[in-house]
């Protein structure tokens, strides 16, 4: 098979894959049969800013994924989250989260990496913002998962703390929807030099995603199975935007090659694990985001 | 909110130029035997009254150009052009010659690396057919590109030998790709600030954001392949860190004090690097001006 037709091919089976997620929950089959028309699903849209939205609004909405990726990641490499020096005044509770026992040194080392630039992240949103950071909202990292787990059709529980494999299956949660979250945002923001910020931490999260993606294929069955359930639940949740995890897919993109776009709305649907209406918590986040958007649009 | 805005701004900037932190230090700048050269090379900024989308554009069609020559000559031994992929200018002006080796497909051993190599050759493609597409009779035609002379002169000045032959093994391939990705990354994420037309600006974001998948893959891979690799790369960064001018812009591969490992290319607040124009320039010319290694020519368009 020529190269283009087995890129065509793979484009396909993106296609094909999403709409099997259909099998995952009554509740998105409707929202699936509307993205799996007779047209592919993953052609990337510029935002639609909320109205009224400042720059500071979407730099909020990225700190509290921030708030969320650093609580993951610290949890899982030191066993002790973000320090009170960095969660502001009132911050919500952690809930969950676990000290991963890592038995290959790489994996430990990515782990670390990853750690601290979120880490990084979360202090640099923090000190751009100034007083106007938000708190840390309530973070969940065990119902979610579960939530998740069962909604995705992996089974009734998912502990990403577990172990080293079940650690990148968590980290592949993350990493895909962070990069359409920047994406999304650098198109909503004003400020040309936050504009390099937002996009400059959206390449670091790509990094991130290759990364996790690359060790996934490396890791096979049932793993790179687990991502793809997840995938496709994300699919489902938060409006198409998806490419399944293949040997020939290190990068989630749409048919021109560019990685997908998110809306703030869509990103909430699946931090909220909620795929339609106006919702406002859950998932991740028990008590909803801290800022101004922090509901869907619908 | 003015001056809130330009608090912020000045925040950012100087943060972001706080390379020599305790978590990048050591890498960025554990390249002995570049550390006594010198560094200082003049840099101009474009001004931006006289550059235009397309001419951005047209930037990164040359850098696609190279990068879907590069890989599909590794996997398929053939240029984009026998594979229907336009390489004459939208105004009909003949695109340029590419210099390779004969022979040149990768004798890949694991199936994991070609399946990469197969899915970066389409979609570097995919790339330029974009970019020609959304420039239309604007586009560029490509510029001649040396894939044989280039590498032995960057592999000199990265002080890893005289000659380096990208598509001798899989593990050179990787090297190879390591020397385009993170500077896609850094190209695209200069540009960003530049297009003014909000369609392009999604676009180019999420083209930087594909480099930087394939970044993060190709890292990973290197880190994996063990210590002499990681070394190579981290010989590359450093080389590319001196020739953009700033010595102080890149990040090799490695395993820092903490235990951490650095698959990331990023500055002090974990944020990806930016170059400008000039600097990519610099670096895909070898140093040179007007031209060099890679585009022995120059690129095409006003910005070269």
């Amino acid at each position: 098979m020529k190269i283009e037709e087995r890129l065509r091919s793979r484009l396909s089976r993106r296609n094909f894959l999403a709409c099997l997620g259909v099998t995952a929950g009554t509740a998105a089959v409707a929202t699936m049969a509307a993205g799996c028309g007779s047209t592919p699903v993953t052609t990337t849209t510029p935002s639609t800013p909320p109205s009224g939205s400042s720059d500071e609004d979407i730099l909020n909405f990225a700190l509290n994924l921030e708030y969320l990726e650093a609580e993951f990641y610290l949890r899982a490499v030191t066993g002790s989250g973000l320090s009170s020096s960095n969660i502001g005044t009132n911050p919500g509770a952690v809930t969950g989260g676990s000290q991963v026992t890592f038995t290959n040194p790489a994996v430990q080392a990515y782990a670390l990496e990853i750690a601290n630039d979120e880490l990084l992240h979360v202090e640099f949103l923090r000190s751009t913002l100034g007083s106007a950071a938000v708190d840390r909202p309530a973070i969940d990292l065990t119902n979610s998962f579960n939530a998740a787990a069962m909604a995705a059709g992996i089974g009734p529980a998912f502990n990403p703390f577990a172990d080293e494999n079940s650690f990148i299956v968590g980290a592949f949660v993350f990493e895909d929807v962070g990069v359409t979250a920047y994406h999304g945002a650098a198109s909503l923001i004003l400020n040309k030099t936050y504009l390099g910020a937002a996009a400059g931490i959206m390449a670091t999260e790509a990094y991130h995603a290759g990364e996790i993606r690359t060790l996934l294929n490396g890791l096979g069955a049932p793993y790179v199975t687990y991502a793809n359930q997840i995938s496709m639940l994300r699919a489902m949740l938060g409006g198409g935007n998806e490419t399944p995890v293949t040997t020939e897919s290190c990068v989630a993109e749409d048919n021109n090659c560019a990685s997908f776009s998110r809306t703030t709305s869509e990103v909430l649907h699946i931090v909220y694990a909620a795929g339609a209406g106006v919702v406002s918590k859950g998932g991740f986040f028990p008590n909803g985001m801290n800022g101004t958007i922090t509901s869907t649009v619908s | 909110m003015e001056t809130k805005n330009t608090e912020i701004a000045d925040l950012i900037m100087n943060g972001s130029r706080q390379i020599t932190s305790s978590r990048r230090a050591a890498l960025a700048l554990g390249g002995a035997a570049l550390a006594g050269l010198a560094l200082a090379r003049p840099r101009r900024a474009f001004a931006q009254t006289t550059i235009g989308d397309p001419d951005i554009l047209n930037f990164a069609l040359n850098l696609e150009y190279l990068e879907a020559q590069y890989y599909t000559l590794a996997t398929q031994g053939v240029t984009i052009d026998t594979l229907g992929i336009g390489i004459t200018g939208g105004n009909g002006a003949p695109g340029g010659t590419v210099t390779v080796k004969p022979g040149p497909i990768v004798p890949f051993v694991t199936p994991l690396l070609q399946d990469f190599a197969v899915e970066l050759a389409a979609e570097e493609r995919i790339h330029v057919t974009f970019l020609r597409s959304a420039l239309g009779t604007a586009a560029v035609a490509m510029p001649n590109i040396d894939l044989l002379n280039s590498f032995n002169a960057l592999a000199s000045a990265a002080g890893l030998g005289s000659t380096f032959d990208p598509f001798a093994s899989e593990l050179n391939f990787l090297l190879g790709a390591f020397i385009f990705e993170d500077v896609g990354v850094t190209a695209y994420h200069g540009a960003a600030g530049l297009i003014s037309n909000p369609a392009y600006l999604t676009a180019a974001t999420g083209i930087m954001g594909t480099e930087a998948y394939h970044s993060g893959s190709v890292r990973t891979r290197i880190y994996a392949a063990g210590t002499a690799a990681q070394q190579a790369a981290t010989a590359i960064a450093n080389t590319r860190s001196k020739l953009d001018g700033t010595g102080n812009d890149d990040i090799g591969v490695g395993t820092l004090s903490t235990g951490a490992a650095t698959i990331v290319d990023a500055d002090s607040n974990a944020i990806a690097f930016s170059r400008t124009t000039t600097q990519v320039l610099s670096i895909v010319y070898g140093g040179g001006s007007g031209g060099g290694a890679f585009y022995p020519n120059g690129l095409n368009g006003t910005i070269k």
